[in-house]
């Protein structure tokens, strides 16, 4: 893999290539895309959680002068969508959420288009609707769904889509515990606050081709889906291209198609007119999909030397009215559930239950923070039964490199135990424990993730083709989507490092998917992963072709040529060179000349989950750990961040400016989940729906991350590197609470960690009543 | 979509002559920052909007006849920035500090702050607790409110639709006096109080003895309030936290907490109960570590 020589270009911190671009308002975001005639769409949502639909009356709509098209459910044929094919882009016959889309509108501005919104009425007569999901699992609940996506009939609100993970027997492990705790957490709706609202363009040319001008973190599934949408429609067989514009934040809230994409296109196809839709901020909140909130009980034991025996964990996950990818999460809380620590026997049960509340998806960590809570919460209960320190619990059953944990993933590297030392040294660990200070605690929260990849998908490629002109720049066409993680800048250090060539050089060309090769979509930390090894390979192939050219040129064998800096050059004599440029040029402008292109298709070498929910998900993981020391005002229950240190193994740095980037900002989001943040639903409706009211942490909040990089160069990854898009943010949780509880010995188990339930907490201690 | 007319007065006379023309379909706009929220969110019920960016002469912060005259064009961003607000008014510096961002504060005013009339309105506390008074100015002349009798409910005051809100006036106590101010939010930035309390607390010269107190607080009733009862307590006794303890009991009393999505009322009054103790403590820290001048 990586050669003894002195790496030029990876591992610096080289600023984000499309950063002055952002900064100066050059970048064009969907906001900014217009096209001649183009129409404005919007979306008359229910008003009703759960209701029949009697009728809708879009006269007064249809007669507003500017309006191109009303559509209802009823002008429409029945094209299920969504992950599970429950849902409709216009609803008919019944309305189970708030948000559930009734009608669309097109129309020549944005105002008229909402204007003609609020003229359509519709006559609803309403159903019993359930809003808890242990509810909703009852004998006699009301029905969300009354027949699944097949037609059959559903007997319950238990969705047909079961996780069960056996490993070991955690029976006889429980039996064989000296020392066994058990207790519950919960885990609410958080929302991706992506700063640039939702919003597409849907384009139709004549011969029924749609062009769909998106945000989407998922081009190529997202092709698959429009394209079994215009069959649909009548348009079986025409091509779907997607283009995508620079995307203002995914967090996996661009995981799915979304209900108002379908509407676009419905729109664009009734006006033959091409339709852009924009979320408002309020939408953004009332109709996006949040992280699946969790209901989890966990149990956990350790022997008499407080080495792990058995995890048995059991979780309800509110799926809301519909299905998105996210109840597809429980695939990705195996990952700590199975293998956080060395634990032998694990019994993971979840299930996914339809609610009249807001359908809701996956957010950065696919599950694994909402796993990962319970998990570092009950860690730090058992080491405390167990009358071990919680630093020394975790260090006693610590993942090992080279280990083949229970559900069969195979550890390469693990950096697992420098993270937590790490940790546990920054933060002053054992001075504390001697001399702690008053209402001052202490917490850790460890990590594991998929860093290789993960193959949730048939495929987990990614393709890749890179040119070379005659002026020796070289043009990287990429399957993969940038949201703001630094992509394009990955790939061109990789790319100029491998081929031999500049930076500069490089232009990354991608969003379109009529030119660039398949990419299963930027997800599971793996964009720089994928991509990286696609670069490693295609570049070598380019950088091979150029040698071969030059070879003749120079009259020197081929292999006895390297390419550095822009230069050919003999390995043997580095005084006998020729600049590339002049190599491509004497090459193209010659009879029958050749200009060079060079493509891969990266497979990464993992495997998807079995029947069993086993098997080797990713080529690598990722391994982390945050440690934090909070002041807690018993008086106020309030809870400062004095210290939070977040240890990574990720390989390899990369670029260690966008990698703190990534740390930062999920430490933000991380306590912010952990904090304040909470998407109030009541009996399904949002009360919170916009930034007053929804706490994100704002600038005069930020933390003083103290990131540690852990480097334990990985042979899967492209120069050691492992993914580390999402792990910031999933050990933050359960770090705070254990914080908190060291500090004065309130155990909050329900997030977010708000004063009141601490101050609540603090009262019951002392024995009083509120 | 709605549209509106936008009128910017060069001078006092013109505004409120405005004002008088247009009657109810007028509505004063200074730095914005309520009114055009309110825009977005529940369409303006006014046709025109009577801008009074250009009263600079209206935006000043100065000293006289034991007084501090704050201009009703005043940004928080001014007085976040003032050292005589600094020194004479510190419960107002506390609060200037801690109100939306520094992007919003250089374009909010203190009038807007007090007329919008918000329970939350965070100068309004700190601006009781000095015994402030309020100067309204219509074609007909000018009137002094004491500010506890500006508020009328949620969003409602006693200023009539021709009147400007032109000048705060705050008194100088002769003897040592000080204040502080308590924001409780769940961010540092960029929200609004779960409640709030200010604490002015005015010392004989032994600097124990309470010559004086008023005590404010935000969202812990329909509109911004002092609580008198509590005050009254304080009078005469040497001030010790003992005795805070029962006056923040005390002042939590005459509050009206409600629950609502930002906060329950058994939370808003514990923290008034701690806030009023340990903002008076504050106060008297204050004023012992430097009287004020
Ligand atoms: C992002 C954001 C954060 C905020 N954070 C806070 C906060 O932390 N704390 C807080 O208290 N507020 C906050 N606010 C509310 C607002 O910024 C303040 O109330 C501000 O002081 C209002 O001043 P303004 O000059 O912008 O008022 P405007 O919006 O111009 O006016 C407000 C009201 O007062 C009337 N008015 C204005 N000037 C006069 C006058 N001279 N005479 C008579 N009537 C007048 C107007 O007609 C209007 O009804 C925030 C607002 C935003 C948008």
């Amino acid at each position: 893999m990586t050669r003894d020589r002195e790496l030029r270009y990876v591992g610096r911190p080289i600023p984000k290539m499309d950063a002055a671009q952002k900064v100066a308002g050059r970048a064009q975001y969907i906001q900014d895309l217009k096209k001649p005639g183009m129409l404005h769409g919007a979306i008359k949502y229910s008003d009703q959680v759960h209701a029949r639909i009697l009728s809708i009356d879009a006269s007064r709509a249809r007669k507003l002068p500017g309006v191109k098209a009303v559509l209802t459910g009823d002008d429409i044929p029945l094209i299920p969508i969504g992950f599970m094919k429950d849902n409709l882009a216009l609803k008919k016959g019944k309305v189970r959420q708030y948000r559930d889309e009734v009608a669309a509108v097109a129309a020549i501005n944005s105002e008229i288009a909402r204007e003609a919104v609020d003229l359509i009425q519709v006559e609803y007569e309403p159903l019993p609707a359930v809003f808890d999901p242990e509810e909703a699992l009852l004998p006699g609940a009301p029905l969300i769904h009354e027949t699944d996506a097949k037609g059959g009939p559903n007997k319950s609100n238990r969705l047909k889509l079961p996780w069960n993970l056996v490993c070991g027997d955690v029976d006889a492990g429980r039996a064989a515990s000296t020392h066994v705790v058990e207790d519950r957490f919960s885990t609410t709706w958080v929302a991706h606050c992506c700063l640039g609202a939702s919003g597409c363009l849907a384009e139709f040319d004549l011969s029924g081709n749609l062009t769909m001008h998106s945000i989407t973190q998922i081009p190529y599934l997202a092709q698959n889906d429009f394209g079994a949408f215009l069959a649909g429609l009548g348009l079986e067989g025409k091509n779907v291209r997607i283009l995508s514009t620079t995307i203002g934040g995914g967090f996996g809230s661009k995981l799915d198609t979304h209900v108002y994409e379908f509407i676009a296109i419905l729109l664009a196809h009734k006006t033959n007119k091409p339709v852009r839709m924009i979320f408002s901020r309020e939408e953004e909140f009332l109709a996006q999909a949040p992280r699946q909130p969790t209901r989890i009980r966990i149990a956990q034991g350790c022997d008499q030397y407080g080495r792990l025996t058995f995890r048995d964990v059991d979780m309800i996950l509110d799926n809301g009215a519909y299905t998105s990818w996210g109840a597809t999460t429980p695939s990705v809380m195996m990952v700590p559930i199975s293998s956080l620590y060395r634990v032998p026997n694990v019994r993971y049960k979840a299930t996914c239950v339809y609610t009249n509340n807001l359908y809701s998806q996956a957010m950065r960590g696919y599950g694994n923070p909402q796993a990962t809570f319970a998990i570092e919460s009950i860690t730090d209960q058992l080491a405390e039964a167990a009358g071990i320190d919680p630093l020394e619990f975790r260090l006693l059953n610590v993942n090992q490199p080279g280990e083949i944990t229970p559900q069969r993933f195979r550890v390469t590297t693990c950096g697992l135990r420098e993270c937590i030392e790490g940790v546990a040294d920054k933060l002053g660990w054992a001075e504390h424990r001697k001399n702690p200070k008053k209402a001052r605690g202490f917490g850790l929260g460890s990590l594991i993730h998929v860093g290789g990849g993960a193959r949730v998908y048939k495929s987990d490629g990614h393709g890749m083709i890179m040119r070379v002109d005659d002026f020796g720049k070289v043009t990287v066409i990429t399957g993969g989507v940038e949201i703001g993680q630094g992509l394009e800048t990955i790939i061109a250090q990789v790319t100029a490092e491998c081929v031999g060539v500049l930076p500069e050089d490089i232009t990354v060309v991608k969003g379109d998917t009529s030119i660039c090769p398949w990419d299963v979509g930027t997800h599971a930390s793996r964009a720089a992963f994928v991509s990286g090894n696609a670069a490693l390979a295609a570049g070598a192939k380019l950088k091979r072709k150029i040698l071969e050219l030059a070879g003749p040129m120079m009259r020197v064998d081929p292999k006895d040529l390297d390419l550095r800096d822009r230069m050919v050059f003999s390995t043997y004599d580095p005084e006998e060179a020729m600049p590339l440029d002049k190599v491509l040029r004497k090459a193209h402008f010659t009879a029958q000349g050749t200009v060079l292109t060079a493509e891969h298709f990266y497979d990464p070498p993992n495997e998807m989950l079995d029947k069993e929910f086993k098997g080797n998900l990713s080529c690598s993981y990722a391994y982390g750990a945050t440690g934090v020391e909070v002041e807690v005002d018993e008086e106020t229950g309030q809870v400062e961040i004095l210290k939070y240190i977040a240890a990574h193994d990720v390989g390899r740095a990369l670029n260690p400016l966008l990698l703190k980037g990534q740390v930062y900002g999920a430490a933000l989001m991380g306590t912010g989940m952990a904090l304040t943040e909470q998407l109030v639903l009541k009996d399904g409706k949002v009360q919170n729906d916009n930034f007053l009211d929804y706490k994100i942490l704002t600038a005069l909040d930020a933390l003083p991350v103290e990131p540690i990089l852990v480097e334990p160069v990985d042979e899967a990854g492209p120069y050691g590197a492992k993914g580390v898009g999402e792990p910031g943010c999933v050990p933050v949780a359960p770090a705070i609470a254990n914080a908190i509880y060291d500090a004065v010995g309130v155990r909050i188990r329900d997030l977010p960690i708000t004063p009141e339930k601490i101050l609540a907490g603090l009262k019951k201690k002392r024995g009083g009543t509120l | 979509m709605k549209t509106f007319q936008y009128l910017r007065p060069a001078s006092l006379a013109e505004a409120l002559d405005l004002l008088a023309r247009h009657g109810p379909a007028a509505r004063l706009v200074a730095g914005g920052t309520d009114v055009m929220v309110d825009f977005k969110k529940n369409g303006l019920e006014a046709d025109i909007l009577v801008s009074l960016r250009r009263l600079t002469d209206l935006r000043y912060i100065r000293e006289g006849n034991g007084q501090v005259h704050i201009g009703g064009l005043t940004t928080l961003r001014d007085l976040e920035r003032s050292s005589l607000v600094a020194r004479r008014i510190p419960g107002l510096a506390d609060a200037a500090r801690v109100m939306a961002s520094v992007q919003i504060r250089n374009v909010a005013t203190v009038a807007g702050n007090i007329c919008n009339a918000a329970p939350s309105a965070d100068t309004a506390p700190p601006l009781l607790a000095a015994g402030t008074q309020v100067r309204l100015v219509s074609p007909a002349g000018s009137r002094d409110i004491p500010l506890d009798q500006f508020f009328t409910g949620p969003r409602k005051t006693i200023r009539r639709p021709d009147e400007i809100l032109t000048e705060f006036v705050v008194p100088i106590p002769s003897g040592p006096y000080s204040q502080a101010f308590w924001k409780h939010a769940r961010r540092k930035a960029m929200d609004l109080a779960m409640v709030s309390v200010a604490v002015h607390l005015e010392l004989e010269d032994d600097l124990v003895t309470c010559r004086q107190a008023r005590i404010a607080h935000g969202v812990a009733a329909p509109t911004p309030i002092r609580t008198p009862e509590a005050e009254e307590r304080l009078k005469g006794k040497k001030i010790t936290p003992e005795l805070l303890e029962g006056i923040g009991e005390a002042s939590c009393e005459e509050t009206l907490c409600r629950d609502s999505i930002r906060g329950q009322a058994w939370y808003r009054e514990e923290i008034i109960r701690v806030m009023v103790r340990r903002m008076a403590l504050r106060a008297l820290e204050r004023c012992r570590m430097g009287r004020p001048a």
